[in-house]
């Protein structure tokens, strides 16, 4: 039973390493590079990234393309999961020129999107894109998504790792299910809305000293910290509401469990940081 | 662009916010749909009106105002004591004019027609941003929707659809939160139970939670314990589900 699964096991990695091989120019590195032009890279233009798995970072650059790096996935997908079809050597003479791709990138209406394939997870997925770009992220399984320098507007979902957002200068709306969100502002915009949220981690936001904002900030088992002067909002009475206990008697209950509201210099654009099991920090830069 | 589309774009145009492409599109169609101008027309010269007044006085006005002023001041002071007639008439005047106000009353429906064209105004921004491509737009329009009146279905629907559908969480999240307003519909009730296990994000379902104890909602105890059975359920959300039940009984 044992000798059979590894042999089974070794003609698969043998069937890969042959197929990694056979992409003679591809197999000199552990890279490989996907390079994509906005049709008009004068207009708005937008990425979207859909990844499965892995990581994924998004760094803004002075340059026109989206220029795409990562990591192919162990073997070349096709026949991975069926077992029926493992990737086999091409014929004498030939070399991939593709078919099942690890990477899915296609260009429409000044938006570029990267999609990772279903059964070729590929890691680390590095991505240069014009600094105005607006970028939008989503990983199902990925490990962290990091976006660096990007003035267009941020939106990111990562359903199981960490969001770390560096020298953002338009709007950011990011998520984690289960990991910290992290963000560093170099600038809110005046007339714009942002919001921050994680399920399980710390939601930690670094803001300008001058920043005018109106914070709304929900945190269900934890604290909120911040170094700015917050000039919080009472706790409107409105919010009292008055209910029947199980015996029928009225009870008079005021949501504290409810959003805190406070300004900073002297409020603007509302910006929302929610946080069920974790702690709320915002910085002042 | 359909029709649709078009009155989607309407307060982006108004507001000079949208892409010189759209712009050209949009003002295609309003070429060609004689109903989509009317409106556009409509709804425009509201918009303008409600836009803070640009007008200066001008040059002459000064100079006017004291003209008048003097004129008053010249003009000769009448007896200081009214004649008891005109007292009654005074009085007779004022009586008839409340009851010709009155009468009238029910004519004079203009405010209720500006109040409604600014509630649709309202109604059409939250609508069109709601559509917008970007996460932080769509969340603008989230707050324009606590503007709407509660019994406006169709921001409603809108909202719904985002807390079922929208790719960002958190905007999902902030739909949610819109829907307080909502609470006495019995269509917004059932559609955010409907919601509830079906959403992906847990901090999601902990807010249609904390909204289904909000708004009382009795019905929701089936579907509450289908969630707390459900062994893909995150355990957090699990024990929120058992503290709602509890306020819920």
């Amino acid at each position: 039973m044992g000798i059979g699964e590894i042999t089974v096991r070794q003609t698969i990695l043998i069937g890969a390493a042959l197929a990694a091989l056979a992409c003679a120019q591809d197999a000199q590195q552990d890279t490989e590079k996907v390079t994509m032009p906005f049709s008009n890279p004068s207009g708005p233009h937008k990425l979207v990234v859909d990844a499965l798995q892995g990581s994924v970072t998004v760094k803004g650059y002075a340059g026109q393309e989206v220029v795409i790096e990562y990591t192919p996935g162990p073997g070349r997908g096709r026949g991975r999961r069926t077992g029926r079809n493992p990737a086999e050597p091409p014929p004498a003479g030939m070399h991939r020129i593709g078919g099942n791709r690890d990477l899915d990138v296609t260009e429409s209406s000044n938006t570029v999107t990267v999609k990772t394939g279903v059964f070729a997870p590929v890691s680390n997925v590095v991505i240069q894109t014009p600094a105005d770009t607006s970028v939008t992220v989503k990983t199902l399984a990925g490990r962290s998504i990091d976006i660096d320098n990007v003035s267009g507007e941020i939106d990111a979902n990562n359903f199981s790792g960490a969001v770390n957002i560096t020298n953002a200068s338009g709007a950011v709306v990011a998520h984690s299910m289960n990991g910290k969100v992290t963000a560093s502002l170099n600038r809110v915009p005046p007339d714009k809305m942002m919001s921050f949220s994680t399920f399980n981690g710390d939601v930690d936001v670094t803001l300008p000293a001058d920043a005018k904002a109106t914070l709304k900030m929900r945190d269900d088992n934890g604290d909120i910290f911040s170094d700015f002067d917050v000039k919080l909002e009472a706790q409107s009475p409105a919010q009292a509401t008055q209910e029947k206990d199980k015996n029928g008697r009225t009870t008079r209950r005021v949501r504290v469990d409810g959003a805190q509201t406070g300004s900073i210099n002297g409020g603007g654009p509302e910006i929302q940081f929610t946080t069920y099991n974790g702690r709320i920090m915002i910085h002042k830069k | 662009m359909t029709c649709d589309e078009a009155k989607q774009h309407f307060a982006e145009y108004w507001s000079q916010s949208l892409s010189d492409a759209d712009e050209i599109e949009l003002e295609e169609h309003l070429g060609g749909c004689d109903a989509c101008r009317t409106e556009a027309e409509r709804l425009g010269a509201l918009w303008r009106q409600l836009a803070p007044p640009s007008e200066e006085p001008g040059p002459g006005l000064r100079g006017r105002f004291y003209e008048m002023l003097r004129g008053a001041a010249l003009r000769p002071a009448r007896s200081s004591r009214p004649p008891v007639w005109q007292i009654a008439a005074g009085i007779a005047l004022l009586v008839g004019g409340g009851l010709l106000g009155y009468g009238l009353r029910p004519k004079d429906s203009e405010l209720a027609q500006l109040r409604e064209e600014v509630s649709s105004m309202r109604q059409l921004v939250a609508l069109s941003l709601l559509q917008q491509q970007s996460a932080s737009e769509r969340l603008r329009g989230v707050s324009w929707a606590y503007r709407v009146e509660p019994s406006d279905s169709e921001v409603l629907q809108a909202l719904l659809n985002s807390v079922n559908g929208d790719p960002s969480v958190n905007v999902r999240l902030a739909a949610v939160d819109a829907l307080h307003a909502f609470g006495s519909n019995v269509v917004a009730r059932k559609g955010v139970l409907g919601s509830l296990e079906k959403q992906d994000a847990p901090l999601v379902q902990v807010a249609i939670l904390d909204l289904l104890v909000d708004l009382n909602d009795r019905d929701a105890e089936p579907v509450l314990r289908r969630l707390m059975q459900n062994v893909s359920t995150d355990s957090g959300v699990r024990q929120r589900a058992q503290w709602a039940l509890e306020k819920l009984q």
